[in-house]
C-alpha cells in the first residue's frame, strides 16, 4: 500500500464489447483513486458500465485498456481479496447458512474448528443468529443479503465490492440494510466500492459519489459527502446533497434519453 | 447432519431390501440335483448354439439333427423313437368353417387323398434308394429345406411318413394332453369349458378320421374344381415332415406336367405368411382366418384348440418320429442321466420336442427346469 | 410441549393428503377393473374370437397369486424368481448406465473439447431405438448381459443428457459468485457444478429407470437364462396362448417400475431436502 492509502487505482480504464456485428465501448477513460477505509458509490444512468467497473475490479470481467491496481497489485482474475456482494445474493441453493459463509474458507482449506470460530463471528456481525442451519430459500431478501455480505466478509478481502446489493429489496428493509452496512462498516473498516442507481443510497451511505457519464462510461464528477453519521434524510443539508447530485445525473439521464429516442 | 443420516440410513435400507429379495430368489430357486436346465433356442440357431459351448445337447426335429451329425459337430444321444416308439409328429389340420359348406368339404377329402397319395410315393421312393423315384425325391427335399443332399438323405432315414391315425396315436396325443396339463400350460378346467367330459373324450372329439374313411370315393378330375378360390395351404418353413405337401404340389411327381393336386382337380396357394415358424403361428394364422388346411405339430394343434379355442380338427398324420437328442461330438456325456446338471436347448415348451425330452427324463428320474 | 404439537400438525397433514391420495387410487384402480371385467364380459356376450385374447381380471389375480406361490405355468420357475431375474438385470444395466453416464456427462458438458469428441458418436447413435441392438447383443452378449446391456443403452442416454442440460443450466452467477470466493475451476465443479446438476440427474434417473422396464421386456423376449417377467411375458402369450399369464406379467412388470420409481423419487426426496430444495 502506498503513502497516502490508495487501495483501489483506475487509470485510464477502457472497456469494449464486441460480437460478430457490433463493438460496444462501455467504458472509456475511466480514472479513479479509492483511499482505504472509504466508500465510494458509483453511480450513473443505466448502462453507463458501472457494474462493468465492479466486474472488472471483481476479475469476473477483462479490460480492453488502462490499468486497475488493487493495493498497487494489477487485478487479472477473480480472488478472494476482492470479495463481491451480488444484487441476485446468489447463495448456493444447497447450502446452509453457515455453510454458504464457510464456502471460501472450505477453498482455502481451513481446518473445520477455525472455520466454524470465522462463521460464527460472522453470523453474529450480521445479525442471523439463530438462522444458522437454514438453507436460503427459507430466507426473506434482507436476510439473504445478510448472508451474501457475511460470505464476502469471510475470506477478509480488502475491498468489498457492491453491485446494487439493496436493489430487490423493498424500501424499509432497503434502509434497514444500509444503516446495517454502515455498523458492519464501522466494525470492520473495509474499503467499500458500492454501485448503485439510487441517488438517496448513494448519499446516505458514501463517503464519496462518483458520477459516470452515460455510455461510454467515464467519471463525469466526483462529489465529497461530509455530512457527519448518522445521516438524516429529513435534514436540509441531506437535501441539499441530494438535489446537487441529481442535477449533475439529470444531465446524463438526458443523453442517454436523447440517444436512445434517436435509435442509437 | 441429521438429514445426512437420514438420507444415509434411506440407501443402506434400499440395499437391504435388495439383498433380501436376493437371498429369497437364490433360496427359490431349485438346486442343480437331479435336474436338467433348458433354454429355448430356435431350431436354425441351434447347431452354432451347441458349438459355442453355452450348454450340452439341443433336441430337435429333422434336418436339425442330420445337419449336426453330417456336419461332423454333433452325435446323436437319442433319437425320439427310443424315447417313444411311434410318437406323432406332424398331422393335417382342417379349419372347420372350410369344412362347413359342401364344397368345402369336398375340397377337403379330395385335398386328403392327395396328401395320401404323396406320402404312399414318398414311402414307395424312400424303399428302393437305386430307383429315379429315390433321386427325385432327395432333389425335391434340398429344394424344399434349402439343405445339402447328403444331410438330406440322412433325414428322411429318421422320418417315419404316414397318414394313418390309429389307437396308439390317439392315445399318445392323449398323453401330450395330460403333460401340458400337468405343466400348468392348459389348465384342467379348460377341457371343460370347452365343452369335453375328459381328456380322451376331447381327443377323440378332436381327431376326426371320417375323412380317411371316404377316400375310396375320391376320383380324378378333367378340370380344377376352384379356379378361382384356391385352398390356402399353411406349412412351416424348410419342414422336411411336411415334405408331402412339396411333392403334392409338384408337377413332375406325377411325370407329367400335372401335380397330384392339379389330378384331383384342386387349387391350392401358400396361405398367407406361410410358410411359418412354428406350428404356434399357424395355428393363430388359422384362428385369423387365414388357413384352410395345414401341416403342423399335433402339440401346438391340440394346445390352440384348447387355450384360444381354435375352431379346427386332425384329419390325418402326416409322420411321427424324426426328432433326437444331439450332444457335441467328442462330449462326455453318453447317457440319459448324464444331462444331470446340464444345460440343453428346446424348441420351446410346447414343442413336442420338449414334451419328448421331459418324457425321457422323467424316466431317468430327472426333472426339466428352466435354465 | 409447541415442538410435539407442530410435528402431531405435520404428521396429520400428512397423512391426511396420504388418505386422500390412496383413496383416490383405490378409486381409478377399481373402476378401471370393473371396466375390464365388463369389456371381457361383453366380449363373451357377443362371442367374439377376440374373447380369448381378454380375460377376466379375477382369473389374471388368481394366475398371478399361483405364480408366486407355485410357479408360472409352463415354466418351472415361480414369479418371485423371474421378477427377481428382471430386476437383477434392470438394477446391474441401469447401474452401470448411471456409473458411465453421470460422469461423461459432466465431462461433456464442462469441456468443450470431450464434447467436441462425443457429440457426434452420441448424435449417432442417440436415435437408434435400444430395442434394435436386441438381436445383436442376445448373439453377442448371450442370455445374461444381452439383456442387461440392453437395459444400459436405454437408460444411459436420458441420464447423459439430463446431466449435459444440467450443467449447461448452472447459474452462471453462482460461479462468479464461486470466483470472487477464491475458488479454482475444480472447486467450481466438484462444489458449484455436480451440486446444481442433481435435481437434473434425478429427472434423468427416473426417466432411465422407466425407459430400462421397457427395454427388459423386449429384451428378454428372445431366450434369457434364469426366466425374466419379459420372457415369461412372450412365451405365455406366442407358445401357450394364456393370456391371463401374459397379463399377470404385465401386472409384474408395472408393479416393479412403480417400485423403483418410487424408490427413485423418495431418494430424490430427501435429496433434495438434504441439499434445502424442497
Amino acid at each position: 500500500m502506498d503513502g497516502n492509502g490508495v487501495m483501489i487505482s483506475f487509470i485510464n480504464l477502457s472497456k469494449t464489447f464486441s460480437d460478430d456485428r457490433h463493438i460496444v465501448k462501455a467504458i472509456d477513460g475511466f480514472s479513479l483513486d479509492i483511499r482505504q477505509g472509504e466508500i465510494v458509490c458509483l453511480l450513473g444512468p443505466s448502462g453507463c458500465g458501472k457494474t462493468t467497473v465492479l466486474r472488472i475490479i471483481a476479475g469476473l470481467e477483462s479490460k480492453s485498456g488502462g490499468s486497475v491496481k488493487v493495493r498497487d497489485e494489477s487485478v487479472s482474475s477473480a480472488g478472494s481479496d476482492r470479495g463481491l456482494v451480488f444484487q441476485e445474493f446468489s447463495l448456493f441453493p444447497w447450502r446452509t447458512v453457515r455453510k454458504n459463509i464457510e464456502f471460501g474458507l472450505e477453498i482455502k482449506m481451513m481446518p473445520v474448528e477455525e472455520r466454524h470460530e470465522v462463521s460464527s463471528k460472522l453470523i453474529e456481525l450480521v445479525g442471523l443468529a439463530g438462522f444458522e442451519n437454514a438453507h436460503p430459500e427459507k430466507l426473506s431478501g434482507g436476510m439473504k443479503q445478510r448472508v451474501g455480505i457475511a460470505r464476502a466478509l469471510a475470506n477478509d478481502p480488502a475491498v468489498l465490492l457492491m453491485d446494487e446489493p439493496f436493489g430487490s429489496l423493498d424500501a424499509q428493509t432497503r434502509n434497514l440494510m444500509q444503516r446495517e452496512l454502515l455498523r458492519i462498516w464501522s466494525a470492520t473498516g473495509k474499503t467499500i466500492l458500492f454501485v448503485t442507481h439510487s441517488v438517496d443510497e448513494a448519499v446516505f451511505l458514501a463517503d464519496r459519489i462518483v458520477v459516470m457519464t452515460a455510455r461510454p462510461g467515464s467519471v463525469k464528477e466526483i462529489i465529497s459527502i461530509s455530512i457527519p453519521r448518522p445521516r438524516d434524510r429529513t435534514s436540509s443539508e441531506f437535501i441539499s446533497v441530494r438535489g446537487e447530485v441529481l442535477s449533475v445525473l439529470e444531465m446524463e439521464f438526458e443523453k442517454t434519453l436523447a440517444r436512445e429516442l434517436s435509435g442509437d | 447432519m441429521e438429514k445426512k443420516t437420514t438420507l444415509l440410513i434411506s440407501i443402506v435400507i434400499a440395499a437391504a431390501v435388495v439383498v433380501a429379495t436376493a437371498g429369497v430368489a437364490l433360496y427359490l430357486t431349485p438346486d442343480d440335483d437331479d435336474s436338467v436346465k433348458y433354454v429355448v433356442v430356435s431350431p436354425t440357431l441351434m447347431g452354432g448354439w451347441l458349438q459355442g459351448g453355452d450348454g450340452s445337447a439341443y433336441i430337435a426335429w429333422e434336418p436339425f439333427v442330420s445337419s449336426a451329425t453330417v456336419g461332423g459337430y454333433g452325435t446323436v444321444l437319442s433319437w425320439s423313437n427310443e424315447i417313444m416308439p411311434n410318437h406323432p409328429c406332424c398331422v393335417v389340420v382342417l379349419s372347420n368353417e372350410f369344412a362347413s359348406t359342401t364344397e368345402g368339404s369336398e375340397l377337403s377329402l379330395r385335398f386328403l387323398k392327395a396328401h395320401v397319395e404323396s406320402t404312399e410315393w414318398i414311402l414307395d421312393a424312400l424303399a428302393d434308394k437305386d430307383s429315379v423315384e429315390y433321386q427325385l425325391l432327395v432333389n425335391m427335399s434340398v429344394a424344399f429345406t434349402l439343405r445339402d443332399a447328403d444331410v438330406v438323405e440322412n433325414a428322411l432315414e429318421h422320418v417315419k411318413f404316414g397318414w394313418e391315425m390309429d389307437t396308439e396315436f390317439r392315445s399318445a396325443l392323449d398323453q401330450f394332453t395330460d403333460m401340458y396339463i400337468d405343466a400348468g400350460i392348459v389348465e384342467e378346467e379348460t377341457v371343460g369349458d370347452r365343452g369335453y367330459g375328459n381328456v380322451t373324450d376331447f381327443i377323440s372329439s378332436y381327431v376326426n378320421g371320417t375323412y380317411l374313411d371316404e377316400l375310396g370315393s375320391v376320383t380324378e378330375s378333367p378340370a380344377i374344381l376352384n379356379p378361382d378360390d384356391p385352398i390356402r395351404l399353411g406349412y412351416l418353413a424348410g419342414d422336411i415332415h411336411q415334405l408331402a405337401q412339396y411333392v403334392a404340389a409338384n408337377g413332375s411327381v406325377v411325370g407329367g406336367t400335372m401335380s397330384v393336386f392339379e389330378k384331383y382337380g384342386l387349387n391350392v396357394v401358400a396361405a398367407t405368411g406361410a410358410p411359418y415358424a412354428n406350428g404356434g403361428s399357424e395355428m393363430d394364422a388359422f384362428v385369423a382366418g387365414h388357413v384352410d388346411i395345414g401341416y403342423l405339430g399335433a402339440p401346438p394343434a391340440i394346445l390352440k384348440k384348447l387355450n384360444v379355442d381354435a375352431d379346427t380338427t386332425i384329419i390325418a398324420q402326416v409322420n411321427s418320429e424324426g426328432s433326437a437328442i444331439v450332444i457335441a461330438t467328442g462330449s462326455q456325456i453318453s447317457s440319459l442321466a448324464d444331462l444331470s446338471g446340464k444345460i440343453v436347448a428346446t424348441p420351446g415348451e410346447s414343442s413336442i420336442q420338449h414334451l419328448l425330452l421331459k418324457i425321457a427324463l422323467n424316466e431317468q428320474g430327472l426333472k426339466l427346469v428352466k435354465a | 410441549m409447541s415442538a410435539q404439537y407442530t410435528v402431531l400438525k405435520r404428521f396429520g397433514r400428512f397423512a391426511k393428503s396420504r388418505r386422500l391420495q390412496l383413496s383416490a387410487a383405490i378409486i381409478s384402480v377399481s373402476v378401471f377393473v370393473i371396466l375390464w371385467h365388463v369389456f371381457a364380459w361383453l366380449l363373451r356376450c357377443w362371442d367374439w374370437s377376440l374373447q380369448e385374447y381378454v380375460p377376466f381380471p379375477v382369473d389374471v389375480f388368481t394366475v398371478l397369486v399361483d405364480s408366486f406361490v407355485n410357479e408360472v405355468p409352463g415354466m418351472d420357475l415361480s414369479m418371485g424368481v423371474m421378477a427377481f431375474a428382471s430386476f437383477k438385470r434392470v438394477v446391474i444395466g441401469f447401474t452401470l448406465a448411471l456409473v458411465v453416464a453421470f460422469p461423461l456427462g459432466l465431462l461433456m458438458a464442462s469441456f468443450r473439447f470431450v464434447n467436441y469428441l462425443g457429440d457426434p458418436i452420441i448424435e449417432m447413435f442417440r436415435p437408434i431405438p435400444p430395442v434394435a441392438w436386441i438381436p445383436v447383443f442376445l448373439v453377442m452378449l448371450s442370455f445374461f448381459w444381452g439383456p442387461v446391456a440392453i437395459v444400459f443403452l436405454g437408460a444411459f442416454f436420458p441420464i447423459l443428457l439430463n446431466v449435459m442440460f444440467g450443467v449447461k443450466r448452472t447459474d452462471q452467477t453462482l460461479i462468479d459468485a464461486a470466483k470472487t470466493l477464491g475458488a479454482r475451476r475444480i472447486d467450481i465443479f466438484t462444489k458449484v457444478v455436480i451440486p446444481s446438476t442433481a435435481p437434473y440427474l434425478m429427472t434423468g434417473v427416473k426417466v432411465g429407470l422407466g425407459i430400462s422396464w421397457m427395454c427388459i421386456v423386449a429384451a428378454e423376449m428372445l431366450p434369457v437364462l434364469g426366466g425374466g417377467v419379459g420372457n415369461a411375458l412372450w412365451v405365455s402369450a406366442m407358445e401357450f396362448s394364456r393370456f391371463d399369464v401374459t397379463f399377470a406379467c404385465m401386472i409384474v412388470i408395472g408393479l416393479m417400475s412403480i417400485l423403483t420409481t418410487g424408490l427413485a423419487e423418495q431418494v430424490e426426496r430427501r435429496l433434495y431436502r438434504w441439499m434445502g430444495m424442497e
